[in-house]
């Protein structure tokens, strides 16, 4: 699939979407598609949640840190703590979130607002997105009652088609984002939590870029159409 | 935790000079106002903004700043930073800076910057190079009283004798019988719970008809009286005296609610550790009466070295400390060897040279020494000369002084001369001043007497001084001499950077740090006929004679002792860990902020080298 798919699907979503919201959040994206990366307005995303199947498990914390002229301004990085249905129980081990630190979380309905109010007009990026989008994905429908699709740029497939271009063999573990960072000679992260993994992901995409050519030759749409 | 910090930036920060110095507070505003910037080495040059200067930090990987001439100016790795030169002056940026490797790069804004230097004292001078202030206030620069201020950890054993509270008495006293020592740590599951003294084994086993089947914990004194590692020598004196005891278990200071012993002093330690003061060493000196016994007490002074590292004495005391052992040494083997050999037959002066003549001797100095005799020798004269002088000479050496490589000693002939031979030896060095004589006779230079009259050594160095005075030829060759060898430009990573670019795993602090320093005092106080010799004292003299600017002798001054105070603090470490005692530094050991001092010190050197060679070497 080519930039000019990616870019007549979300064309073809934006005419066709009947809610108001989403019509608009659609159409924020459109003019982004043709920028290249040093003047798009990107933004890095991570989700910790209390498993992995969104339709049973629930989203604990959203993580986004702005990227803009290929910087990451750390001042506007923002997290959000969500409140659950019952205990994080046994998740609690490996993300850290426990209990107690949910009483500044908000509702899962506040975090959706903010979510779509924050992201509109910026290309989403994650490492492993699907995931994360499908979570998304099932909360907005069971609250706005529209079903969306969000695109985004997947930092774990970006460097899967790199190491596949290298004709590398992909070992057990070597697409997470922590093998990924140390393959570019980024700095080790302790402590995970939605906003390091998120400033984590944006940072490797940075560096990502670089090695393909520089923020000034890559576009938007390219991008999102080697995620698919 | 706050949600909406970022943890690693703020770790990296606080561990950072010069941020780790500030509240959490504003660590925590900084990592808000940080910009993160990718550089890809591909790209080549880092393209500054003209309008927007900023802060560089640099997170991961590296970068190569170079001057318009293309001069190296400096490497900066992860830590490390650059771009402040634009911040401070204002001025647009000249230097060019290539990436190295793909970078990651904090950037902080110069209203940022600005305000955290208004803030901060110490962020500013870290950024303006007010090196000589900052080195100045460092608390381990002030002269301390030994006894006052040594730790007690100085002096403990680190590896005591312990045994567990179930064990027998016998077992007890078979431990103490083997190991030799007099009392016992008793510990329950690595809690220590009391001591156990021969005294004890006396009182409360022997004398109370028990037998060794006893338990330890039933024979010992429990919940002992004890002192934290941390404490000073003088506080366990009054503790041990107050509680009239001899053993005082050290418990780890850094785990307070569970009591670990560490250690073990007993009053012995304490009179042993009296005993390498230095004037008790020098008093105990002058009261040998043979060699053997000289050789000895002489091994009390790597103990003495030990304790003036760990009492963080200033570098350029301990110097004079060591070296007025050694000169008190000296003397008493030239007494002792007149009493065997009788009166000479005529006046002489012992000289030292080198080290011991600057009165800045370190660990394993070698001797550097000649004699000057009041006149020409005759044949006894000169059988009884070399008799006295390989005497002194050996003994030096079996008191620790190794034979001098190059041979510089009074036992050799050479060296051994009338007043108006060495003044001669003098003037020739001085009007002809060839490269390669230059080079080893500038250790002749800083020269004092030892032992003898003081008006025959004053007939030298007069005539000496009178000579070397404004005398451009010999000054230009001697400043040339000494710029063969020049400081390091400061680190990159876990490497010493040369200025030429290359990478050294270690720095020769002595050649490359003070030996260049006591070049560049030795230059103008010959210039100037100053008859010091001390680097330390050539430099005030300097000063006060405004032959140097008050703020260039300061800093110079600051750099010899802090680059000193690091080569002996390093010698106390490889001392302790059992390495072969050397002049190199691994800078992989020192702290961030360290390694920015060290830097601004190698700085001082390489610019008052440059200003002896534009003051010396204009016309050549």
């Amino acid at each position: 699939m080519g930039p000019w798919w990616v870019n007549a699907k979300l064309r073809w979503r934006a005419l066709r979407c009947q809610h108001e919201l989403f019509k608009d959040y659609y159409q924020s994206l459109l003019p982004l598609l043709d920028l290249p990366i040093s003047r798009a307005p990107l933004m890095a995303m991570d989700l910790e949640m209390t498993g992995l199947d969104p339709l049973n498990d629930q989203i604990l914390s959203i993580g986004l840190v702005p990227i803009e002229n290929g910087t990451i301004p750390l001042g506007s990085a923002q997290q959000k703590l969500v409140q659950i249905q019952g205990s994080v129980g046994q998740s609690a081990t490996i993300h850290g979130i426990l209990d107690n630190h949910l009483t500044e979380a908000v509702s899962i309905e506040e975090a959706m607002a903010w979510f779509v109010s924050q992201t509109r007009g910026h290309i989403l990026v994650a490492h492993h997105s699907p995931l994360d989008c499908r979570f998304l994905q099932q909360d907005i429908l069971s609250i706005y009652h529209q079903a969306i699709v969000i695109p985004a740029i997947d930092t774990l497939l970006l460097e899967k088609h790199r190491l596949l271009r290298e004709h590398s063999v992909l070992k057990e573990g070597s697409l997470r984002l922590g093998a990924c960072r140390e393959r570019y000679g980024l700095p080790i992260y302790g402590a995970h939590s939605a906003l390091t993994d998120a400033l984590a992901c944006g940072e490797l995409l940075l560096a990502q870029v670089a090695s393909m050519g520089g923020a000034e030759e890559l576009k938007v749409g390219e991008l999102l159409a080697y995620s698919s | 935790m706050n949600a909406s910090e970022l943890q690693p930036v703020v770790q990296f920060l606080t561990s950072t000079a010069p941020f780790d110095t500030l509240p959490d507070d504003t660590i925590r505003h900084c990592a808000k106002s940080v910009i993160v910037g990718y550089y890809s080495k591909a790209s080549g040059f880092v393209k500054f903004d003209a309008d927007a200067p900023k802060l560089y930090l640099v997170r991961s990987g590296a970068f190569e700043v170079r001057d318009p001439e293309g001069v190296l100016v400096d490497r900066v790795a992860e830590g490390e930073f650059f771009g402040f030169s634009t911040l401070l002056s204002g001025e647009k940026v000249v230097n060019r800076v290539a990436i190295l490797e793909d970078s990651l790069v904090y950037h902080l804004p110069q209203a940022l910057f600005d305000q955290l230097r208004s803030e901060s004292r110490h962020f500013d001078k870290f950024f303006t190079r007010a090196f000589a202030k900052r080195l100045r206030h460092e608390a381990r620069f002030k002269a301390k009283d030994l006894t006052t201020t040594s730790r007690i950890s100085t002096l403990m054993s680190s590896s005591p004798i312990m045994i567990d509270a179930h064990a027998s008495v016998t077992q007890a006293a078979l431990l103490m019988r083997n190991s030799r020592v007099s009392s016992l740590l008793v510990t329950d599951n690595h809690k220590l719970v009391g001591i156990l003294t021969d005294k004890d084994l006396r009182n409360r086993v022997l004398a109370a008809g028990l037998d060794g089947r006893i338990a330890v914990h039933q024979a010992m004194t429990t919940s002992p009286i004890s002192i934290s590692s941390n404490a000073l020598i003088f506080e366990a004196m009054l503790l041990m005296s107050e509680h009239n005891i001899h053993h005082l278990p050290i418990i780890d200071d850094q785990n307070t609610d569970e009591v670990k012993a560490i250690g073990m002093v007993t009053s012995t330690d304490i009179l042993r550790g009296q005993g390498s003061q230095p004037l008790l060493l020098i008093g105990e000196i002058e009261r040998q009466r043979d060699l053997a016994s000289l050789i000895s007490v002489s091994k009390q002074i790597p103990l003495l070295l030990q304790n003036l590292i760990s009492a963080d004495a200033r570098a350029e005391e301990i110097g004079r400390v060591l070296t007025s052992v050694t000169d008190a040494l000296t003397r008493r083997l030239i007494v002792l060897n007149q009493q065997i050999l009788g009166e000479a037959p005529m006046a002489f002066c012992w000289l030292a040279f080198g080290s011991q003549g600057r009165q800045d001797q370190a660990a394993c100095s070698d001797q550097d020494n000649g004699l000057l005799v009041a006149e020409e020798m005759d044949d006894y004269a000169k059988g009884y000369f070399d008799a006295l002088t390989h005497a002194v000479c050996a003994g030096l050496d079996q008191c620790g002084y190794a034979f001098c490589p190059g041979n510089i000693m009074a036992q050799n002939p050479k060296w051994r001369m009338s007043l108006k031979a060495w003044q001669q030896v003098f003037e020739k060095w001085v009007v002809t001043p060839e490269p390669k004589a230059l080079m080893h006779a500038s250790i002749f230079f800083d020269m004092r007497s030892v032992f003898g009259p003081q008006s025959l050594f004053n007939a030298l160095q007069d005539k000496v001084l009178a000579q070397t005075k404004d005398n451009d030829i010999f000054l230009a060759g001697l400043t040339g001499n000494s710029l063969i060898e020049s400081p390091p430009l400061g680190f990159f990573r876990k490497f010493v950077l040369e200025r030429d670019g290359s990478e050294v795993k270690g720095i020769d602090l002595k050649h490359k740090g003070n030996a260049l320093i006591n070049d560049i005092a030795r230059v103008y106080a010959l210039s100037a006929g100053i008859k010091e010799v001390n680097t330390a004292k050539r430099i005030r003299a300097l000063m006060d004679a405004n032959i140097l600017n008050r703020k260039d002798a300061l800093n110079l001054a600051d750099a010899h002792e802090f680059i000193a105070h690091m080569r002996l603090s390093n010698q106390g470490y490889q001392h302790t860990q059992g390495l072969k005692i050397s002049n190199y530094l691994l800078p992989g050991h020192l702290s961030s902020l360290v390694r920015h001092q060290l830097r601004d010190a190698f700085k001082v050197v390489h610019d008052a080298q440059s200003g002896m060679k534009m003051k010396f070497m204009r016309s050549f």
